[in-house]
């Protein structure tokens, strides 16, 4: 992504966000400029600019109504980034490649439209040269996003995504979990039950080489990147089959685990990243 | 302990031309912690399922990886197996031939000089006695042959070639005399020391002598101590008095000498038979019949002789090789980035942007 220019990301958050600040996103706060929302007495928002005077007119006990309207607010969005070991994946792409495209993505989507954009990488801990506040300083974003790429991935696990979930409480934030998910069952459980107050967006880092992109006959040594060992794999259509249905499976029991914790469908970004796509994820769930 | 001591046991009987390769030999567990094969470096293991199949693979691969290692340090260390004498059981008995030299032997059954193709007595036990000593593989022979003194040719032996080697030699022309005495007294010192073994003495000849009384006492010892079974092969020439033949005068041993002579062995009380053979194929006969007397066990001394081992090992090393060459060629590339181009799709950014 060097060079070129970040690909749009289009996304609408599901919650109306507070705060009087300007921004992109409709609020809940009513303000002076926006879409217009409902009308209120007087007396209720005592603002002479905004008399609604064909409902004044209108009102039968001659009341005075002021129009209201929808203030836009900015929200803040997140990206947590899985750095453990097993985002070196290298498949049809690099897998911490597609990370970083998708992080640069947010950050210059964010910043464009005045939305904050915050970065934690995180492996066995939150990794503290891989986190940024959220910021709505378009060039800190990007290079924040572009120094994923050089990150070392070395741990073996991803138990840093609960701390960086705890790191983001207060309002409502867009969280894109970014990781393979190649976690125990427990701790997706429990990231996603740590990210449930915010509006969490699952995307799964996936690779045509993992499942589809199989050979139908052949013997591979397979070599964890999570120093789970060595093991050789005799493939034939049989057992590629059974592969596929697993990684189907696995991707079920993702999706299903982000519904019971309230967070979006996952997202899979397979080999390309893909921001038209991702957009129109995110504009349907 | 036991089974230790029997593997060791076992062990001692291998030897390596060059001991100091085996110092290598821990090298050859190496396919336990490594492989040479390509790996492909996947998220986690858990994604590819489990399969019996590949992991029973992944066991022969492992151990022709050991075997071929093992296997070329083998081979390098020179292995052998150790020459050693093995003495095992077969049927067969201790042979002792005692074969006639006399100058009569040259003549044929006729008791003229053989002319065409007629056969001396001496070609036609010869001949008859090569096929008699091939026909079993653990009978031990022994030949001696007399004339005027006993010849030791050939001593106890399982070497039937040369068994066959030393019959031959006695078609030469022999000498003229007959001392049957001093010729048993030897074939009978043929005889080894092993107890439980069949003991033969197979006693060949046209004629007989007088045996004097001093010797006899000498040749009963010798006999009682021994106790072959006693054969006796009577070569009669046409004409000449049978074994059991009374002279028409006195009988005494200067007169009928066969005759005596069979009485002296029958008064040996050793298990002894007498064939009078009048022609080549009752020389056939007779010795037929031995051979189908004798049917004892015998323990006989094989020499196994040291044997290279180097080419097993390397066979083996080749086996292990050649399972790893197959696998490696069945080696799938997981890494090949197959690359399917997905088409970008046709919605722009802008025109989601509008639709939000």
């Amino acid at each position: 992504m060097t060079g070129a220019p970040p690909a749009e990301i289009v996304y609408l958050p599901r919650w109306r966000p507070r705060g009087s600040r300007p921004g992109a996103h409709r609020g809940r706060d009513p303000g002076g400029l926006g879409t217009f929302r409902d009308q209120v007495p007087f007396l209720a928002l005592p603002d002479a600019r905004r008399i609604d005077l064909r409902a004044t007119l209108r009102d039968p006990f001659e009341g005075v109504h002021v129009r209201r309207f929808e203030a836009r607010a900015p929200v803040e969005v997140w990206a947590l980034v899985d750095l453990s070991a097993s985002m070196g994946f290298r498949g049809t792409a690099d897998r911490i490649d597609l990370a970083r495209d998708l992080c640069a993505g947010l950050a210059a989507s964010a910043t464009r439209i005045g939305d904050g954009f915050g970065l934690i990488g995180c492996d066995r801990a939150i990794r503290a040269d891989l986190y940024l506040p959220a910021t709505r300083r378009r060039a800190a974003a990007l290079a924040a996003a572009a120094r994923l790429a050089d990150a070392p991935r070395a741990a073996r696990s991803a138990e840093g995504m609960l701390d960086a979930a705890r790191r983001l409480a207060g309002r409502p934030k867009l969280v894109f979990l970014v990781s393979d998910f190649r976690w125990p069952e427990p701790l997706v459980a429990r990231v996603f039950a740590a990210l449930a107050l915010h509006d969490t967006v699952p995307v799964l880092l996936a690779d045509s080489a993992e499942d589809a992109g199989l050979p139908d006959w052949g013997l591979a040594e397979l070599d964890d990147l999570e120093g789970g060992g060595r093991r050789v794999v005799f493939l034939r259509p049989a057992l590629r089959r059974r592969w596929i249905a697993r990684e189907h499976a696995r991707r079920d029991a993702l999706r299903r685990a982000a519904g019971a914790a309230g967070a979006r469908a996952p997202f899979h970004l397979v080999d390309r990243f893909d921001a038209d796509a991702l957009s129109r994820h995110l504009l349907a769930t | 302990m036991g089974a230790w001591s029997a593997i060791s046991g076992w062990l001692a009987g291998f030897g390596a031309a060059s001991p100091w390769a085996l110092w290598l030999l821990p090298l050859a567990l190496l396919p336990l912690a490594a492989s040479g094969r390509r790996r492909a470096a996947v998220a986690a293991l858990s994604a590819a399922p489990p399969d019996p199949v590949s992991r029973w693979i992944a066991r022969a691969l492992t151990l022709a990886g050991i075997l071929a290692l093992a296997g070329l340090i083998l081979a390098l260390a020179g292995p052998y197996r150790a020459g050693e004498r093995i003495t095992r059981i077969g049927v067969g008995a201790q042979i002792s031939m005692l074969i006639d030299r006399s100058g009569s032997m040259n003549e044929t059954f006729a008791g003229r000089q053989p002319s065409g193709a007629e056969e001396s007595k001496a070609a036609a036990s010869k001949r008859l006695l090569a096929g008699f000593v091939g026909a079993r593989s653990h009978d031990l022979f022994a030949v001696t042959a007399f004339s005027t003194a006993p010849m030791l040719v050939m001593p106890m032996t399982d070497r039937h070639d040369a068994v066959r080697a030393a019959i031959a030699a006695t078609d030469r022309p022999g000498l003229d005399y007959t001392n049957v005495a001093r010729g048993l007294g030897m074939a009978l010192s043929q005889f080894g020391d092993e107890s439980g073994v069949s003991r033969v003495l197979l006693f060949i000849s046209d004629g007989a002598a007088v045996i004097d009384p001093r010797m006899q006492d000498a040749l009963r010892a010798a006999f009682a101590r021994i106790h072959p079974n006693l054969y006796w092969l009577f070569l009669r020439t046409k004409g000449a008095p049978s074994i059991y033949d009374r002279p028409p005068g006195e009988d005494t041993p200067q007169a009928a000498p066969e005759r005596h002579l069979d009485l002296f062995f029958k008064s040996l009380g050793l298990p002894y038979r007498a064939f009078e053979a009048e022609g080549p194929q009752q020389v056939a006969d007779a010795i037929a019949r031995i051979e189908a007397l004798e049917r004892d066990p015998i323990p006989y001394t094989e020499v196994r002789p040291r044997r290279d081992l180097t080419g097993a090992c390397l066979a083996l090393a080749a086996l292990g090789l050649a399972v790893l060459a197959l696998a490696a060629l069945a080696e799938a590339d997981l890494s090949a980035r197959r690359r399917t181009v997905e088409r970008a799709s046709p919605v722009s950014a802008e025109q989601i942007r509008r639709a939000a």
